[in-house]
């Protein structure tokens, strides 16, 4: 298991070296930087901002010093806010974003998983039907049509909700009810087909036929198995709230980091866009190895591989 | 299958069928039309193509159309307005104001003025000349007066287009980057897939966001668009393709056809592109939604279409904007582009069950 560990870890830096070689030079043939200021500034200021910043340099240059300060973690300055590193802004918007992510991912989990038990314990019956058009329904609606429509809804025409902010935990509801919906909606759909799958195997058969409990047979025996393709799911449903809460976070006012991306790459703040970009991607492997490790773990065969 | 089968009604379909041999395509044709989910979503699916791009040929009103003094009017409603001339001659009127206007602004006498203004076709006053219009706008108008049909319409056709054009890009490099590897097979396949999973794990928004940002003063932006998604949108392609090659490349009757002494050239074109095109007819669709999806999620975060092109996308975030005042310029694109969504992912599901393909990802 260790050294399963340490081989994904291995190899993840080759694939960080290149999402950082590949986002440097795109960022760099982008046109403009992030002094195109709309007031004019002296010629000397400009020189001497770009110098400190360090966008005066030759790419080379530029590239290795930039690649050593972030291996580093010395995070460089950043031209497009005056006193703060990149690290800094990771650090103050790093909470609402994996918050807003978590409940999301918990909203879907907490309503997909169910939702999909239900669905494949009486296959082909309203209990299946009713839920499985409505996750549809989920599946087709995207993030930024369901907030406003929620916020519409729940906030403006019934005011239950608060529908900006990121204050108190009436807060969190919308939008990670907003971001969460898609995924319950696709882990129902996953748990239905995987659950029907592992309710026509023998064990199960074996377990319903020493007179086990039907709730028994169906949460302890079969959804174990059952949950396998969610469990694979997690890892690009991870790189999917990812960038749906860069949507979320626009329409709920939320103060995290898909906000400052996208920011980031309207100014044209190379430090910033690799900062953010390599913390996405280490994040996102991070997560595949655990997606991987609980796989390890729900599935004893795999062990032995 | 069906020999098997002691049903009546299947034993009454399987004799119809084998009354004229049928191909594979006049077999699923028969399949979907039976689906009638799949039905409706091919329906609304032709029904929105005409409108978006056959439309706003017969429509009356132009989506660029801009009378402020209007402003947002609520769905089907009837407009009273005054155009405005300054020349009796001219085509185009100066300008378009509302009868509130015209009696704040130009009327001397508001009732008979009004009442003037009803009977004649145009009244003059003070040397300009007044003709009083109504237009009936069936979906009402956005906040800027333009008519909200006559621009889902053109939304429409923008939102359609990327779809498409962005799949056919993604087609193409996913298609040949799976063929290659599934034909060559060995190290090569293993190191291109191998590319294939970790681009897999990356949040394709970031690089769709760069690749726009990167090429941002390019002329024509929304070639741009297509180049931007189907760049990141042909992963599951190549891994469908790939897939599809290396189980054909063995299979006896390739074999049979190989030893029979059938040149390569016709095993390609008659043999391996059949069975791989249905596979890539059923995710070619299902991708569409998913273009369109990304399209508009990129124009809601106002890095895609910019104006005075809009996309259905662009139209939901104004729409976002303005909720709280008129609910209607949020629900009614939402509504369009949902509605297009469903009907494409219901499409391509009867697809793929039409075409009894197995390889999609749930």
């Amino acid at each position: 298991m260790l050294r399963f560990i340490v081989i994904r870890l291995l190899q993840a830096i080759p694939v960080l070296l290149a999402i950082y070689t590949i986002t440097f030079f795109m960022i760099k043939a982008a046109p403009g930087g992030p002094f195109d200021a709309e007031r004019k500034v002296p010629e000397s200021v400009l020189e001497k901002q770009r110098a400190y910043y360090g966008y005066g340099d030759s790419l080379s240059t530029q590239y290795f010093r930039l690649l050593k300060r972030h291996i580093t973690f010395d995070f460089p300055p950043l031209a497009s806010v005056p006193g703060l590193t990149s690290g800094d802004i990771i650090k103050n918007h790093f909470g609402p974003s994996v918050q807003l992510g978590l409940l999301a991912m918990l909203a879907a989990v907490l309503i997909g998983v169910p939702t999909g038990t239900l669905a494949s314990t009486k296959p082909n019956s309203l209990f299946d039907y009713a839920p499985m058009s409505v996750a549809m329904i989920g599946i087709c609606l995207p993030t930024f049509v369901i907030g406003p429509l929620l916020a519409l809804v729940f906030g403006l025409w019934l005011g239950w909700l608060p529908v900006s902010g990121w204050f108190e935990w009436k807060d969190r509801i919308l939008p990670a009810l907003t971001l969460g919906l898609f995924y319950a909606a696709y882990i129902a759909r996953m748990t239905r087909g995987g659950m029907l799958e592992i309710l026509g195997m023998d064990y199960v058969r074996t377990a319903r036929a020493k007179g086990l409990k039907e709730l028994l047979v169906v949460f302890k025996h079969a959804l174990r198995g059952g949950i396998m393709p969610v469990v694979s799911f997690f890892g690009p449903a991870l790189a999917g709230v990812v960038s749906g809460s860069f949507v979320v976070e626009t329409i709920f006012q939320v103060p995290g980091m898909g906000r400052h991306f996208v920011q980031a790459a309207l100014n044209r703040d190379h430090s910033l866009i690799l900062t953010t970009v390599l913390f996405y991607a280490i994040l996102i492997i991070v997560a595949n190895i655990l997606v991987d490790i609980i796989q390890v773990i729900l599935n004893p065969k795999l062990r032995y591989q | 299958m069906s020999f098997l089968s002691l049903s009546p009604d299947s034993a009454k379909i399987s004799s119809e069928i084998s009354e004229d041999p049928q191909s594979l395509w006049q077999d699923a044709w028969h399949r979907l039309k039976a689906n009638r989910l799949a039905m409706f979503g091919l329906g609304f699916f032709l029904f929105i193509s005409i409108l978006s791009y056959l439309g706003p040929l017969f429509y009356a009103h132009s989506p660029e159309e801009i009378s402020l003094s209007l402003g947002a009017t609520n769905p089907l409603s009837k407009a009273t307005l005054v155009e405005v001339r300054f020349d009796e001659e001219k085509q185009t009127p100066d300008e378009v104001i509302t009868l509130q206007e015209f009696i704040d602004v130009y009327a001397e006498d508001p009732e008979t003025d009004v009442a003037n203004l009803s009977v004649n076709p145009t009244t003059e006053l003070m040397g300009i000349y007044f003709s009083k219009i109504e237009r009936f706008h069936f979906l009402g108008t956005d906040n800027k007066g333009r008519d909200l049909l006559a621009r889902i319409m053109q939304g429409g056709s923008i939102s359609l287009g990327v779809g498409f054009l962005a799949t056919l890009v993604s087609l193409l490099i996913g298609v040949a980057y799976g063929a290659i590897a599934g034909y060559v097979g060995g190290k090569v396949d293993s190191f291109l897939m191998r590319i294939v999973d970790i681009l897999y794990a990356l949040p394709f928004l970031i690089f769709v966001i760069l690749l726009m940002v990167a090429f941002e003063g390019f002329e024509h932006q929304i070639l741009l668009i297509f180049v931007a998604i189907g760049a990141v949108e042909w992963l599951t392609m190549a891994r469908i393709v790939r897939g599809q090659v290396v189980n054909l490349k063995n299979m006896e009757f390739v074999e049979a056809a190989k030893a029979t002494g059938v040149k390569t050239i016709a095993i390609i074109a008659r043999h391996l592109a059949p069975n791989i095109l249905g596979p890539v007819i059923v995710y070619a669709t299902l991708l569409i939604p998913a273009v369109m999806l990304l399209e508009s999620t990129l124009s809601f975060l106002g890095l895609g279409v910019q104006a005075p092109n809009a996309s259905w996308g662009t139209m939901i975030k104004e729409g976002a904007e303005r909720m709280q005042a008129y609910p209607w310029l949020l629900i009614i694109p939402a509504g369009f582009f949902s509605l297009t969504l469903f009907a494409m992912n219901f499409l391509g599901d009867g697809l793929r069950d039409a075409l009894d393909v197995k390889t999609a990802k749930d």
